[in-house]
């Protein structure tokens, strides 16, 4: 799901957090993690795990040391 | 203001860095919704956590947050460390401090990743916490201030 509109969403949607449960996705786009994940569990609650996604055109790899 | 201090001995290279005690568990609106339908969620309890500026967000163990049935928000998001590439997955939690009266964080994306023989402690805390606070590393002193309002 995510991967179908990674293109479309990076280009509207840059860097927001997109909420998404098998092949559904909020309509709304969030600006921060904590937004996304309180719409998600409203949405779709703890019985079955849900996806919230920062979108990129290419995921970041970060350096940790 | 809050206000936390924590000694640490930056003139021993086997000191393992300026560490705190954290509780990481679900988010209060996770567990009140795994409660509705009769989930039931371990006793918070505090561990020991890495201040590391070195780290762009807060890691804990995968076996750590499996046991505390943290909520999986993503898996397999790589990372680069000194050692190589690794995956890390990521969960929702929140953070508090106990014995000081900082600021609980209510809800933060937490990664898990393998913590390989690490004695010292079982969190990092990185700079997406670090950036809430005013720290003040004074290595003559061997003491690191936590300021936050």
């Amino acid at each position: 799901m995510f991967e179908k509109h990674r293109t479309e969403w990076s280009r509207d949607h840059h860097g927001k957090y997109v909420v998404i449960q098998d092949s559904r996705a909020l309509d709304e786009f969030f600006e921060a993690y904590d937004e996304a994940f309180r719409a998600g569990l409203r949405e779709f609650g703890v019985s079955r795990n849900f996806l919230v996604k920062q979108i990129w055109v290419k995921e970041p790899i970060y350096f940790v040391a | 203001m809050a206000k936390l201090q924590v000694s640490w001995n930056p003139f021993d290279p086997a000191d393992p860095g300026p560490c705190i005690r954290v509780i990481v568990m679900n988010t209060r609106e996770a567990i009140e919704a795994g409660r509705e339908i009769g989930l039931e969620y371990p006793e918070p309890h505090s561990i020991t956590a890495l201040l590391d500026t070195g780290s762009p967000f807060t890691i804990v163990s995968k076996t750590f947050a499996k046991n505390r049935k943290l909520v999986l928000t993503n898996a397999g998001m790589p990372i680069r460390t000194m050692g190589g590439d690794c995956s890390c997955d990521e969960y929702s939690g929140s953070v508090s401090f106990p014995g000081s009266d900082l600021p609980t964080i209510a809800v933060l994306r937490i990664r898990a990743a393998d913590f390989n023989q690490e004695p010292f402690f079982s969190c990092i805390i990185g700079r997406d916490v670090l950036r809430n606070w005013d720290v003040c590393f004074d290595g003559r002193a061997r003491r690191v201030t936590i300021s936050a309002l």
